[in-house]
């Protein structure tokens, strides 16, 4: 489904070059979940932004069924979406905030609206379907977000340091949470994390070091 | 709906939040100087109105004048009604008196009517406060209502009369005896100087006291509703006799109208300055927007939006503000146009410069006139600039990298 070929990214830092990204190979299969692990400053989130095409490669190149690259448009329906810092609208409440993903591909109808409701029921805040970021915990917020991700019904879930912002407890739930619909909605999953334990649960596990991904066994 | 318009009223006016003040501050900044500018150019607007309802009520849209007098008016005044647009015509003489009443002596306009057919050209008897033009006859004048409370004088009076003419028979070491008549009503038009200084007669009366025989000074035409005074003035001046020329009302007070409207315009000028500034507060406030969104722009970009329709949010907003500033701004004009009296005699209660005001400003209340195409001038450029004001933060985020905004602190 995905397949990343020798990508390479430098970025300069005054008259230095660093080499974030030296020849990464990477093929997800549909369904499948993988998770990527390294230091900090190991150019992880770099390598997801080259997946999601918001980030051009220096070198190397990643084929989306088949097709070498993919537009806005595209990325909006094949993607979903998570950050470490949940990145919520805050002038819109939690079915909104879901909706937005719909909205940019599309009009939202009824039967739109209906699917968002059953998502945020999916992620156990039907209840509060109708709560500003503002007024939700954290971990309430990375639901919203996760349910945001899904609404396209994406065939891959970027997901970066989702529970980076969380305590343990409530990290825990949410990668449950996304791998137990993400199983269930048979959406490919990459995971970047720093916990072996959240890694151990992917069908993969990666390890970027030194600008390559090596497979853990 | 779109959804870069379904966030640009999100943001404005967000969900659960009954009081954005950001966007109330921009909204009431634009209204403010929209209310300023309808109530404004409304004033200036009456004024022109005013002075065109006072010259046309008393004078018709058209004077036929000569160089000196104009002997066969009869004559004349059938060739004028024969004009296509002219509804009627009337003849008139005009000139200076002096007027006396116990002792009081004032220093008048005269104008001569001709009574049968005055009131098909001029709407006098409108302005006929106390007695009735139809009182009026060829021993007997009606005196504007500041001109009687001048001399003390009031309906029934008898009041002398001088003439120029008896400077001329004087002369002739003839004597000419002033001519005494009653006060056959009071005249009041609503505009200072005509109030202040004008005789009405008959025109018999002012013939016998110029000495014109049957001649008159002029004619004052009626044109027909929705016609166009000018196009009538020039369809006269090609059938009048030489030595005869036909005005249209505006050509008679054009260099005043010229005034009047370049005052307007640079007012106009001055205040949508107004606009401006409050066009500026928006910018800054959507900028700051810009700055303070830097994330979610990077977020909307990685859901799939583009760098248009991030602008286009943007420049949402401010087409918003500037709607509904304009709206608010209206209302606000329109309200304070209906109560612009009540404000202005509170203030010169206040002040007691009543009358201080009536005379500087020729009229009994303040004007005015709203013209449509001014509403519209209004509405499009504060719209304009408003939606201007929205473009610089538009572009600002339009050019932020969604990966580079999302890793912005």
């Amino acid at each position: 489904m995905l397949t990343a070929r020798a990508l390479c990214k430098t970025y300069l830092s005054g008259d230095r070059q660093i080499v974030v990204l030296n020849g990464v190979d990477l093929s997800v299969a549909a369904g499948e979940s993988v998770s990527i692990r390294g230091e900090s400053g190991s150019g992880k989130s770099t390598l997801l932004n080259l997946l999601s095409a918001l980030d051009v490669p220096d070198g190397g190149e990643v084929i989306w069924d088949g097709k070498p690259s993919i537009g806005t448009q595209v990325r909006a329906t094949y993607l979903g979406m998570v950050f470490q810092s949940f990145y919520l609208i805050p002038e819109l409440d939690a079915l909104q905030n879901v909706l937005m993903a719909r909205r940019m591909v599309g009009r939202v109808g009824s039967a739109e609206k209906a699917r968002a409701r059953d998502l945020l029921a999916k992620v156990g805040l039907a209840e509060r379907s109708h709560h500003l970021p503002s007024q939700l915990s954290g971990g309430e917020r990375q639901r919203v977000a996760v349910a945001r991700a899904l609404m396209n019904s994406p065939q891959l879930i970027l997901a970066d340091e989702p529970t980076g912002n969380l305590d343990e407890k409530t990290g825990d739930a949410v990668i449950e949470l996304l791998l137990g619909l993400c199983t269930e909605m048979k959406t490919a999953l990459i995971l970047v994390t720093h916990s072996a334990v959240h890694a151990a649960k992917t069908n993969r596990k990666t390890l970027l070091h030194e600008g390559k991904l090596h497979d853990v066994v | 709906m779109p959804w870069y318009l379904f966030l640009a009223l999100k943001q404005l006016f967000p969900t659960g939040r009954r009081f954005p003040f950001f966007t109330f501050i921009s909204v009431v900044g634009v209204a403010l100087g929209v209310a300023l500018l309808v109530v404004v150019t409304s004033v200036m607007g009456g004024f022109g109105y005013e002075i065109r309802r006072m010259i046309v009520d008393t004078e018709g849209e058209i004077q036929i004048k000569s160089g000196g007098y104009i002997n066969d008016h009869a004559g004349l005044l059938k060739k004028v009604e024969s004009v296509p647009g002219v509804v009627a015509a009337t003849p008139y003489a005009a000139g200076a008196l002096m007027i006396e009443y116990h002792g009081k002596p004032a220093y008048p306009g005269m104008r001569g009517l001709d009574l049968a057919t005055v009131e098909k050209v001029v709407q006098l008897s409108k302005y006929v406060r106390i007695g009735s033009l139809d009182d009026l006859d060829d021993d007997s004048v009606l005196l504007s209502s500041q001109l009687a409370q001048s001399i003390g004088a009031s309906v029934g009076s008898k009041i002398e009369v001088y003439s120029p003419l008896m400077i001329e028979r004087f002369k002739r070491d003839e004597v000419f005896m002033p001519r005494e008549v009653r006060v056959a009503g009071i005249v009041e038009i609503g505009h200072q100087q005509l109030d202040s200084s004008t005789v009405y007669c008959t025109l018999r009366l002012a013939q016998d006291l110029y000495g014109l025989g049957s001649a008159v000074h002029g004619v004052n035409v009626r044109v027909r509703e929705g016609m166009n005074e000018d196009e009538v003035a020039a369809r006269l001046n090609a059938a009048l006799p030489p030595g005869i020329r036909a005005l249209s009302w505006m050509d008679s007070f054009s260099d005043f109208l010229w005034v009047l409207q370049l005052e307007k315009n640079m007012i106009f000028f001055l205040l949508i300055f107004i606009v401006i500034v409050a066009g500026f507060s928006v910018a800054s406030s959507l900028l700051i927007s810009v700055v303070r969104k830097t994330r979610e722009i990077g977020l909307i970009g990685a859901l799939g939006g583009k760098p248009l329709q991030v602008a286009a949010c943007f420049c949402f907003q401010g087409l918003i503000i500037g709607v509904f500033g304009t709206l608010l701004g209206l209302g606000m004009g329109f309200v304070a146009l209906t109560f612009r009296n009540d404000f202005v005699l509170l203030v010169t209660k206040i002040t007691q410069r009543d009358e201080v005001l009536q005379r500087f400003y020729q009229f009994s209340q303040l004007p005015s006139h709203t013209a449509m195409s001014d509403i519209l001038l209004i509405v499009v450029s504060s719209i304009f600039i408003s939606m201007l004001a929205g473009l610089l933060p538009a572009w600002r985020a339009a050019r932020l990298k969604p990966v580079e905004a999302l890793r912005s602190e």
